[in-house]
């Protein structure tokens, strides 16, 4: 009886659901909002350039921020550590290591790195020298801050803030350079047109 | 006499198959010419489906405010993405599709589910549409109480008729997890009419 009423009470719910209804209109005009959005003019270039670099460069000021803060804290008091990566090199091929017990850059991941890292002198010369500056400077802040989570890493393998910041690290550099090779393709398909 | 209210009924069937037919080709007409990044066509559309947009979104944030601005943000991100749109499903169901990724997207963005304001009749001309539900009066009151997972599948199941696969779709999650949020839905709201009816 007591199952017979609860699905009365759902068939009326679902019911009474059902005739709720679906539209309602909104108590002003929205439009106005919307217009504004989808009909201003169209960015310059360089405004819409110069917004990915200030996104670059944010996330490589966090990533280089929060690297340079955990070496110091992590190093503060040992002794003097001995560098997994000492240089450029070295720093690629830990790329394809897996940090320790939690993080892993698969295959995808060093193939995609490679074949980028091999391109992007290349998408360099088709920017501007201002642009190509940025990215270089974006680079080796990136590079830099991989060294340090790298030599931070040596000492403390098992840290997994470390390795997750590394794992991170990688990642951002990844990213920063597709875009770089997205931005260097569009600047490229401009000047054809 | 009999003959003659077939004729009439066959009539006016056809006479509502052709406006919906008009309407449809009207439709595409402006999507056609809002793809070509014509504001004016595009605010065609908004005019045909700004209510359907308004209360979906309404109902799955259950706040003005916020329903407002999802609102907005769909049809702007409908303008962005209007080339994408191929006329595989109806434009009002892309435009659900739409606005129910605004909606999560702006909830995971801001994180402001916690602090959404619970009235949704509040500040609002929102329509009494349930005056005719017996004893559900305050279902609409119920389902904004709701927390926000079995809101939504409730929202999008039971009163816009969406199967459980098309739910689950649009929400990003398994249709088991649909219709277990579903049952959580009911189970709260029966709780709850329950409670306001003692």
């Amino acid at each position: 009886m007591n199952e017979e009423n609860n699905r009365n009470f759902d068939d009326e719910l679902m019911a009474a659901a059902a005739k709720l209804s679906t539209e309602v209109t909104p108590d002003r005009d929205l439009w106005p909002g919307i217009e504004q959005a989808i009909t201003q003019p169209a960015r310059p270039g360089r405004t819409a350039w110069n917004s990915v670099w200030a996104q670059a460069a944010a996330v490589v000021l966090l990533v280089a921020g929060s690297s340079g803060v955990t070496y110091l804290a992590v190093t503060e008091d040992a002794s003097p550590v001995s560098p997994v990566a000492e240089g450029p090199t070295l720093v690629f091929e830990q790329a394809s290591a897996q940090f320790g017990s939690m993080y892993n850059l698969g295959p995808d991941y060093q193939d995609a790195r490679r074949s980028l890292a091999v391109k992007i002198d290349e998408e360099l010369t088709r920017l501007t020298p201002e642009e190509r500056a940025e990215v270089e400077k974006n680079i080796e802040l990136i590079r830099t801050a991989i060294e340090d989570i790298n030599a931070a890493l040596a000492a403390e393998p098992n840290n997994e803030l470390l390795q997750k910041l590394l794992f991170n690290t990688y990642r951002e550099e990844l990213d920063l350079m597709l875009r770089v090779d997205s931005i260097a393709s569009a600047a490229m398909r401009r000047g054809d047109i | 006499m009999g003959a003659l209210s077939a004729a009439r009924a066959a009539n006016s069937d056809y006479e509502a198959q052709a406006v919906a037919a008009d309407a449809a080709l009207e439709e595409r007409a402006w999507i056609r010419k809002a793809q070509t990044a014509d504001a004016a066509a595009f605010e065609a559309l908004y005019r045909m489906h700004i209510d359907k947009v308004y209360g979906l979104c309404l109902r799955m944030t259950g706040n003005v405010a916020e329903a407002e601005d999802c609102t907005q943000d769909a049809f702007i991100q409908a303008w962005s993405k209007l080339n994408e749109f191929r006329g595989e499903s109806a434009f009002g169901t892309w435009l659900h599709r739409v606005a129910v990724n605004t909606v999560l997207g702006r909830m995971r963005k801001s994180r402001r589910e916690q602090d959404r304001i619970r009235a949704v009749s509040e500040g609002s001309s929102t329509p009494q549409t349930i005056g005719d539900s017996g004893g559900f009066r305050d279902l609409e009151h119920a389902i904004n109480e709701l927390p926000s997972g079995a809101r939504h599948v409730f929202v999008l199941h039971a009163v816009y008729g969406y199967s459980h696969d098309e739910t689950s779709e649009m929400l990003g999650i398994a249709a088991g997890t649909s219709k277990a949020q579903l049952h959580r839905a009911r189970r709260l709201l029966a709780q709850q009419l329950n409670t306001e009816c003692a």
